[in-house]
């Protein structure tokens, strides 16, 4: 009986610790937000300096309604999914030929170590000369971030396949194309999605930061204007919003298709890189 | 951003850096004849030969060593204070299990949110100075070092606390024995990705602040048209990045991983 009653309290007090523990995580905004709030009645700042709280939502919400939000959002994703695109293919399509053939990699790896140096914000000043200022810009900005995580990714994923499996399959009759289809690219896959989640990390803030002076749409656009403005509260808004979206396209779409692929073809990758 | 070392086949130094200059010997062969050959305009591509004319312009006069060590100078104070905040405070959060799980989310949310983006709100609080360039740096920088500092400790086998804790060490002890020779691989991995952002955030900033540095260098060329000044900038920027990331940042990589073994967290 008293045997029970333990069991019953230890179970209750385990299910509310598990609801702390899943809780604990919206501490830091609740703590953020609360302090926020009480540090501006208290000091009462100027509100281009430090909006409201309240004032950050206002923003969002007449900007949501008018119909401005949806439009710079789907601008800049927009390019995100084109520049992605390009970048994505591309690097694939280069990693894996620089990862099959060894005089090519050696070839293109001095190339491949500057231009990614150099990826990304730093051609937009020769760019905006060539593409003129707009979505070709921005698309070019994503594809060049885009593109060398992914290549060298693909390249790396293509080098490490175990030469044994290759050759296992050639053993038993497979051709060229055949080993590619059976060994490389499942071998590869799991690098090459790193790459891409990596990547979109990058292109995403390469895009924000292209916006900023190279578009006349886009969320950078977006905050970059209100600046002139000194109206700190879409700032601090889009800032949110750009970082949403950012969580967002990482957990719901990337992870789970890493996380499957790894899971499938039973492979621990480094966690660390796995942020 | 992993980059796998080259694999070392042993070839005489002269071959290897024959192998090296071979490309962009053949790059500029490339840009050299799509510059003449097509007969574009020195407003839209300008010859090597004139990049080179620009780079030794720029270099004779001090301008390029004032512009590039500018960039230098914020990327390396923006890395040590970083490394100075950022090291302290996830090891603070890691050896918490509540901190540490309440602060994970925060710190995944603040590094989705690029510090470039932060700029705006900068340049109101703190206008066209270095304290925006250098505040948007240490925000990229720090937030990756701050997460990683966290999870090394936090893949620290406690064991090795307890015995340390048992022997009664003092928590210095634990710091300087454990988490710190524990956690470095990981910290290490945490600074690279922040020198990753946070040079691409200083050019960005350099662009928008004009305060000087290698981005204000090629963004201020775009609006008289130089484009020979701006192929040298972006060249330099290339260089210095491959110069910070190959010789400073790697080294430190190589030597923990020699000295811890290959850990991976």
């Amino acid at each position: 009986m008293s045997m029970q009653t333990t069991h019953v309290s230890a179970s209750v007090h385990h299910a509310l610790g598990w609801i702390g523990w899943r809780l604990l995580p919206a501490v830091p905004f609740v703590v953020i937000l609360l302090a926020w709030m009480i540090g501006w009645h208290v000091f009462e700042p100027n509100k281009a300096t430090l909006p409201a709280v309240s004032d950050v939502f206002h923003a969002v919400w007449i900007r949501a309604l008018d119909g401005d939000l949806l439009m710079h959002t789907t601008a800049s994703l927009w390019r995100l999914f084109l520049g992605a695109s390009l970048g994505i293919a591309t690097g694939i399509v280069g990693g894996f030929i620089a990862g099959l053939y060894r005089k090519v990699s050696e070839f293109i790896n001095p190339l491949v170590v500057f231009f990614n140096a150099i990826s990304g914000i730093v051609w937009l000043p020769l760019m905006i000369g060539w593409l003129g200022i707009g979505t070709a810009l921005a698309v070019f900005v994503i594809w060049n971030t885009v593109f060398f995580i992914v290549f060298q990714n693909t390249m790396l994923g293509v080098q490490l396949v175990p030469q044994v499996y290759e050759q296992g399959v050639q053993a038993l009759g497979g051709g060229r194309l055949e080993t590619i289809r059976t060994v490389i690219l499942p071998g590869a896959l799991p690098y090459v999605l790193t790459g891409i989640r990596s990547g979109l990390g990058f292109g995403w803030r390469a895009l924000i930061a292209a916006e900023l002076v190279g578009a006349s749409t886009g969320l950078g656009q977006m905050i970059f204007q209100a600046a002139e403005y000194h109206r700190s509260d879409i700032i601090i808004g889009g800032c949110l919003i750009i970082g949403t979206i950012a969580i967002a396209i990482d957990h719901w779409i990337l992870l789970p298709l890493e996380q499957r692929t790894i899971e499938r073809w039973g492979l621990v990758i480094d966690v660390t890189r796995k942020q | 951003m992993s980059v796998a070392a080259a694999p070392s086949t042993a070839l005489p130094g002269g071959l290897r850096g024959f192998k090296i200059l071979l490309p962009f010997a053949v790059l500029i062969a490339i840009w050299w004849a799509v510059k003449a050959g097509g007969g574009i305009e020195d407003g839209l591509l300008v010859s090597p030969l004139q990049a080179w004319d620009a780079f030794v312009h720029l270099a004779t006069h001090g301008v390029l060593a004032e512009y590039a060590s500018s960039s230098l100078r914020m990327i390396g104070i923006a890395a040590l204070l970083s490394m100075l905040i950022g090291v302290p405070i996830g090891f603070a959060v890691g050896t918490n299990r509540y901190a540490a799980h309440s602060l994970e989310g925060f710190l995944r949310f603040l590094q989705s949110i690029s510090g470039i983006a932060w700029l705006p709100l900068a340049i109101i609080w703190f206008g066209f100075s270095h304290t925006t360039t250098l505040v948007i740096v240490i925000y990229s920088l720090i937030v990756p070092i701050i997460f990683n500092a966290m999870i090394g400790v936090r893949a620290i086998p406690e064991n090795y606390v307890m015995a340390l804790r048992s022997l009664g060490a003092s928590r210095f002890r634990l710091v300087t024995d454990v988490y710190l020779p524990g956690a470095l691989p990981s910290i290490v991995v945490g600074l690279r990705l922040g020198m990753g952002y946070g040079w691409r955030a200083l050019i960005a900033a350099e662009m928008l602040v004009r305060k000087g540095g290698l981005g204000d260098l090629i963004f201020g060329a775009r609006t008289f048209g130089q484009i020979d000044r701006i192929m040298v900038g972006m060249i330099i920027i290339g260089c210095l990045y491959i110069i910070v990331d190959r010789l400073i940042v790697q080294p430190i990589e190589n030597l923990t991983v020699a000295r811890w073994g290959l850990l991976r967290l």
